[in-house]
């Protein structure tokens, strides 16, 4: 059995390498896709980094005590940087001018006005063109604003309990905590954070394995067709061998694929896909997950051309679906559901889910095994639907 | 002495059409069996089954020994199948293709090699092994094709349409070597719509129809079926189809139908001396240009027993 199965597959192997484009498909697209929308859409996430003007027309405790904490901040140490400025005017010059990414105003009287328990507004001010900046000021502007309006609740309170309003102040400070360090509470990336080459390269490789392996099953219905298979079922040999020397083959060629595209991206964009164990074992299991959905077309087309039209089908609408072509956490949550029923979309979440984590083998030990059960049941109707007709 | 092949009450059916009913029959070594039917008749099907490809619904097939449902592997070792098609890689050279299907047969590499060799020698392509079958004429394809299947010295090589298409030095060179492999002991199973060719070849001769043989046996045990009947081949100007009705009614004619290409064939016994009545029959109704009359033979057997021409 050993034998005629290697003579099927090397000579499918020559067939697919003498084809050129066998090589575009396998390797040339999968990688420039990658690469492009890895690209145009994402690379690594960009460092999280703010200049940020500081105007302090108050020059009273609260300005001086906001500027010591950010200093402080071992979670802003490297993140933000604080320029000082002498007024709103010179602020917004140098924004308009890109010298700093936003600014914060403390207005004249601020400090006395939260003393008094009347509160007080801190100004800021953004740009279009440094999004993160404005967003690392806002983020530092709520926590004062959390403390303003504590400090206001505080002297409130202790001046409707008869405390004298010029103790007020030292009883406040001395009963009440400074609060804790400044955080950035408005990450831009929560919950979604990816890097995109990871994310499109996965998704790539995870597209053309479908094609890559087709290809195989194709020219098994090509040789059904010229004849050859016949012959060859007509010689000493299990009717199973063609089949499973274009799936061998099918299969390798889409390993390489998905690893030419993975290193690809590692090499392209620094990208860090995680424990290489985990992610050749995932990729693994998504090959075989594809191998055998190619497999299970093969088996009910009647003709090469509507096998190659039903596989490019599902081929795409498993990457839709399956956040190949659009992350997945930006598709409604309904089809989020359908996703699930896609081997793309276990093959992404894990690989991401790798990429993001630092984490093992087992951490995907769920995706894989749901990539091999799909495997497992389009293995079994496929060959159901050989018995039935190629080899019937 | 053992048949190469024995095959008995082989049957095939699709549905409720019944594709083959009960056919059997036997190859010696060393003789050519014909089996002749019109398209559709259960050929394919039969050869389908004798190789392996299709399973009987009943039915035993026994090649060299050794039983096809039993031992497939060894049955199916002893078999050089040569399908219609030029069932061979158009990329590949003459040589890469016998190499891949001497390999599938298990002939070790060096053995193969010298094999390929003789085999390119015995089908006179020696000179082309090294050039791509795509840049091959359909001639020198077909004889690949052949020698495709005689790579592990089968004991029993089945032919199906092994001549269709092929130029007349192609023709020759396939028969005489044909004819060389039966003389050294080879048995033959051969189809053909050339009847010529199954005259020349074949010890015996199998007409199948509807599915089932309906007649058997050697050239002359064939022909005398039909009697001393001469087969005449009118060439008719008119209304051809009034002519044949009114032909049918002549004395002595027993057949009489229209063949593919246009002329009026009839099987009458003693044809060549009804030829006057035959032309008066048809006068002004169609215009006689042209008669020729056969001697009894295989095609007018064929068409007696079938009603139609091998090639319709």
């Amino acid at each position: 059995m050993l034998r005629p199965l290697l003579t099927v597959s090397a000579l499918e192997f020559r067939t697919r390498v003498r084809d050129r484009t066998a090589l575009v498909i396998a390797i040339i697209v999968p990688v420039a896709m990658a690469t492009l929308f890895g690209v145009a859409l994402g690379g690594d996430d960009p460092p999280l980094r703010a200049t940020v003007g500081f105007v302090d027309l108050d020059g009273g405790e609260f300005p001086a005590g906001v500027r010591r904490e950010v200093m402080a901040s071992t979670e802003l140490d490297g993140v933000l940087t604080l320029r000082d400025l002498p007024g709103r005017e010179q602020a917004q010059t140098a924004l308009d001018a890109g010298d700093i990414g936003a600014a914060i105003v403390f207005p004249k009287g601020f400090s006395a006005s939260v003393g008094a328990g009347e509160g007080g507004q801190v100004g800021v001010l953004t740009s279009a063109d440094s999004p993160l900046a404005g967003v690392v000021a806002n983020a530092v502007v709520d926590r004062i604003s959390s403390l303003v309006r504590a400090r206001t609740l505080a002297v409130r309170a202790s001046l409707d309990a008869g405390i004298p309003a010029a103790e007020v102040k030292e009883f406040v400070e001395r009963n009440g905590a400074t609060g804790p360090a400044l955080t950035l509470e408005n990450d831009p990336m929560a919950g979604g954070k990816v890097d995109l080459s990871v994310y499109y390269g996965a998704g790539m490789a995870a597209l053309f394995a479908f094609f890559v392996v087709g290809a195989s099953f194709r020219s098994l219905l090509i040789e059904r067709k010229q004849g050859t298979l016949d012959r060859m079922r007509a010689g000493p040999i299990h009717a199973w061998v063609p089949i499973a020397g274009k799936a061998v083959v099918g299969f390798a060629l889409a390993m390489v694929s998905v690893c030419v595209t993975w290193a690809s991206s590692v090499l392209i964009f620094g990208s860090t896909w995680g424990d290489p164990v985990a992610v050749f074992t995932l990729l693994l299991a998504h090959v075989l997950a594809a191998t055998a959905i190619t497999m299970l077309v093969a088996s009910r087309a009647r003709t090469d051309a509507q096998a190659d039209g039903v596989i490019m089908v599902i081929s795409f609408v498993a990457a839709f679906f399956g956040g190949s072509l659009v992350p997945l956490y930006n598709l409604p949550d309904l089809l989020q559901k359908i996703a699930l029923f896609t081997p793309n979309a276990w093959t992404t979440t894990g690989l991401t889910g790798l990429a993001g984590s630092g984490a093992g083998l087992a951490s995907v030990a769920a995706p894989i095994g749901v990539l091999c059960a799909i495997a497992l049941a389009a293995f079994c109707l496929a060959a159901m639907g050989f018995r039935k007709g190629l080899l019937g | 002495m053992t048949n190469t092949l024995n095959c008995e009450n082989l049957s095939k059916k699709y549905g409720d059409v019944v594709a083959v009913a009960d056919v059997g029959f036997t190859i010696a070594p060393g003789e050519a069996y014909g089996l002749l039917g019109p398209n559709g008749a259960g050929k394919t099907t039969t050869i389908s089954m004798l190789v392996g490809l299709l399973k009987p619904d009943t039915g035993t097939v026994v090649v060299g020994g050794t039983d096809l449902a039993t031992d497939p592997m060894a049955a199916k070792a002893k078999i050089g199948y040569v399908p219609q098609e030029i069932a061979l890689y158009p990329d590949l050279t003459g040589r890469e293709n016998l190499r891949f299907f001497g390999r599938l047969f298990g002939l070790p590499r060096k053995e193969l090699r010298g094999r390929i060799d003789e085999v390119l020698d015995l089908v006179g392509l020696a000179d082309r092994a090294d050039a791509k079958l795509d840049t091959y004429s359909g001639g020198m394809k077909r004889r690949i094709n052949i020698g495709a299947a005689l790579l592990h010295r089968p004991e029993l090589l089945i032919l199906d349409e092994p001549t269709v298409g092929v130029d007349p030095q192609s023709r020759k060179a396939i028969l005489d070597g044909v004819e060389r492999l039966v003389a050294d002991g080879m048995a033959l199973l051969y189809t053909s719509h050339y009847m010529e060719e199954v005259e020349r070849i074949c010890h015996r001769v199998a007409i199948i129809d509807h599915g089932a043989i309906v007649a058997e046996g050697t050239r002359h045990e064939l022909v005398e079926l039909v009697g001393g009947a001469d087969r005449i081949e009118l060439t008719l100007d008119g209304d051809v189809e009034t002519a044949i009705a009114k032909l049918r009614g002549v004395g002595g004619v027993t057949e009489a139908a229209r063949t593919a290409a246009g002329s009026v064939r009839l099987i009458a016994e003693g044809g060549r001396y009804l030829l006057p009545a035959i032309i008066a029959t048809v006068d002004g109704i169609a215009t006689v240009t042209a008669v020729e009359v056969v001697e009894p033979d295989l095609e007018a057997t064929f068409l007696h027993l079938t009603g139609s021409t091998l090639r319709d």
